[in-house]
């Protein structure tokens, strides 16, 4: 029962895109595309070779990324609408109803203690509210965030993923992920460079070092 | 170069240039057969022919019948000519592919213009001010505050702002439309700006022009009583009720002419589908400010406009109203598969039609009733016949009108960036 619960919890994870490192540690293997065009095709190919867990990392999205990776459609909008629009309008009613009817009634220029066209506004406005709330909240838990330590950081070429690079990363707990077959076939589909990436904060380059530039141009500090 | 020709007299009425679809490749006109606007036009023609059989029988409730079927199609009208405005205005490139359908629907206005007819031979039974005897300080009828109110409503002065309207509203659609159908031919590239200038005055003059015709029209009917947000009531119904019509002529267009296939997509009917959405909001938004503030201030020159909505079985029209013209339409549509499945679409477009044209028969026939005291609330036989002819009307005349040019500008710029279109 616990082992059930240990890989429900861990297929959760893995469609948030936290997914677990292989046996010895290998968390998976990134590789660089050239340009958002050869990342939307590796993430085809990669899906139709039949890999689940796998990511895309751009600076900016890539429009039809969701669909060249299969991803379906997004469950936020279910979320919002039973977490935040439903509980949000209900609770409007009910705490106006409460505080004005129930708890402490005003007679104001005898109008109705409770009545819904008045309340009608702040109604309005919790549901907004709420909704808007758990569409972020939401947001952010079905991505896995925040999430401050990720193995992908270990990579010091990840770090254009935020300026000029293209990444595709796959998971070495897919159970299509071998680590020869899996460089390899990355190779094929275009990556320029493949690294593995360990869980424990080492990485070593797949590719051989020719190619290599030196890293970014270390600020002058005085 | 072929040369945009003017058609003749008559047709100019109903389409103000000579056919250029044979300029046009095969798959951007339309396949279908000509029994499919025929079939329309002619059922409308019928039902509007029945409807004047009402006069004969009961004027009163003629005129009103024809007033309400009649502000259906103006309020229609009035909304395709704000989408073709605000795309031009917003350079859109997803409806590039739409814009040809509320581009002829504007053409409409003329037709109006002729078909207004009724309503002025009717102002006296139908606008209460036209009466002269309220003028006078010796008569019983004296009203102190029409007479305060007969600088603006009078009659000479209607008759000129109805002109005007109609004046203005014709000019920017024959602009539009010449523009447009003027690109099929020769694809200049300084059309686009033309359109978007056009628009960028535009905007302003139809907003104005729509708010004063809401006034004039419909307000009037019950001069006593003014609401200073009417003119955007009526214009959420216009905008609510044309995007629900362009997707019900792309559905005709589609399923029963052929046409289009593959270039009016799933992904366009997505957006329409969500501007139909964000319309019941908008409206439910714009009728309940309305109706709070009332409810708030409470002063019975004001309130007289809900009472009379909710007496003699008029509430149940107002319940209605709330229920089919906002909160199920509004959960209907929410999901985003219901927008894409076109059969949902479809039903909902005649839905949304159905319920516009409650909405303005909920605003004229209390006022009938309560001049001329039929004491409940209903629906004549001569309303339904008038409301339902103006639709196939619409429809067929529009699809008439669609069928003689290309279904889509061509030669747009941003006309491949539309095919290429994908809603998210």
């Amino acid at each position: 029962m616990p082992n059930l619960l240990t890989s429900l919890f861990r297929e959760i994870k893995a469609t948030m895109g936290i997914f677990e490192p292989g046996g010895d540690q290998t968390y998976g293997l990134l590789a660089e595309f050239s340009d958002p065009g050869a990342l939307y095709h590796a993430a085809q190919d990669v899906r139709q070779a039949g890999y689940k867990r796998f990511d895309t990392h751009s600076p900016f999205p890539i429009h039809g990324m969701d669909r060249a990776m299969g991803l379906g459609q997004s469950k936020l909008g279910i979320i919002v609408f039973f977490g935040g629009t439903v509980v949000g309008c209900a609770l409007g009613i009910w705490m106006q109803w409460w505080t004005s009817a129930v708890d402490y009634p005003i007679n104001i220029s005898g109008k109705p203690f409770y009545s819904v066209w008045p309340a009608m506004p702040i109604i309005f406005e919790l549901t907004i509210l709420f909704s808007a709330l758990v569409a972020v909240a939401g947001m952010l838990a079905l991505n896995g965030l925040p999430r401050p330590y990720n193995p992908l950081f270990y990579s010091e070429r990840f770090r254009k993923a935020t300026d000029d690079g293209f990444f595709l990363h796959i998971a070495a707990s897919d159970p299509e992920f071998d680590l020869d077959a899996t460089r390899d076939f990355l190779g094929e589909i275009g990556a320029l460079h493949v690294e593995v990436l360990e869980d424990q904060g080492t990485t070593t380059s797949a590719a051989p070092p020719a190619a290599e530039t030196p890293p970014e141009p270390t600020p002058s500090v005085a | 170069m072929a040369e945009l020709k003017r058609s003749s007299l008559l047709t100019w009425l109903v389409s103000p240039f000579q056919p250029t679809r044979e300029h046009a490749d095969a798959r951007f006109t339309y396949r279908g057969s000509s029994t499919l606007y025929l079939a329309l036009l002619g059922l409308g023609v019928a039902l509007l022919i029945v409807s004047l059989v009402g006069w004969a029988v009961d004027a009163k409730q003629f005129f009103f019948s024809y007033v309400v079927g009649w502000s259906f199609a103006l309020t229609v009208t009035l909304g395709a000519l704000f989408l073709t405005l605000i795309h031009h205005i917003t350079k859109s490139h997803w409806s590039v592919v739409v814009r040809r359908i509320p581009e002829a629907m504007t053409w409409m206005f003329p037709v109006l213009a002729v078909l207004s007819i009724p309503i002025l031979l009717g102002m006296h039974d139908l606008y209460h001010w036209t009466h002269e005897e309220l003028y006078d300080p010796t008569d019983p009828h004296y009203d102190e505050i029409l007479a305060g109110k007969r600088g603006y409503l009078n009659t000479p002065f209607w008759l000129a702002r109805m002109a005007a309207y109609f004046l203005i509203w014709t000019f920017l659609s024959y602009r539009l439309l010449k523009l447009s159908l003027r690109q099929d031919l020769d694809p200049d590239r300084s059309i686009p700006k033309k359109q978007r200038r056009t628009a960028a005055w535009g905007i302003p003059v139809f907003g104005v022009t729509t708010a004063f015709a809401s006034y004039d029209i419909l307000m009037a009917l019950d001069p006593h009583w003014f609401s200073t947000i009417f003119g955007v009531y009526i214009f959420a119904g216009a905008f609510f009720s044309a995007s629900a019509t362009i997707v019900l002529l792309a559905l005709l267009l589609q399923r029963l002419g052929g046409s289009l296939r593959g270039i009016f997509t799933k992904e366009h009917y997505h957006d329409l589908g969500k501007w139909m959405f964000a319309m019941t909001a908008f409206w439910a938004y714009i009728a309940f400010s309305q109706y709070m503030l009332y409810w708030y201030g409470g002063i019975p020159e004001e309130t007289v406009f809900y009472r009379h909505r909710f007496e003699h079985g008029w509430q149940w029209h107002s319940y209605s109203l709330m229920f089919f013209h906002f909160v199920l339409p509004f959960l209907i549509l929410l999901p985003r598969a219901s927008k894409r499945i076109l059969p949902v679409l479809g039903v909902m477009t005649g839905w949304f039609l159905v319920i516009h044209w409650f909405d303005i028969h909920w605003i004229a026939m209390p006022v009938y009733d309560v001049f001329y005291g039929a004491g409940h609330a209903g629906f004549s036989w001569i309303s339904i016949a008038c409301g339902l002819g103006f639709l196939f009307f619409y429809l067929g005349l529009t699809l008439y009108h669609l069928q003689r040019h290309s279904l889509v500008p061509y030669n747009d710029p941003r006309f491949v960036r539309s095919l290429q279109f994908e809603s998210v």
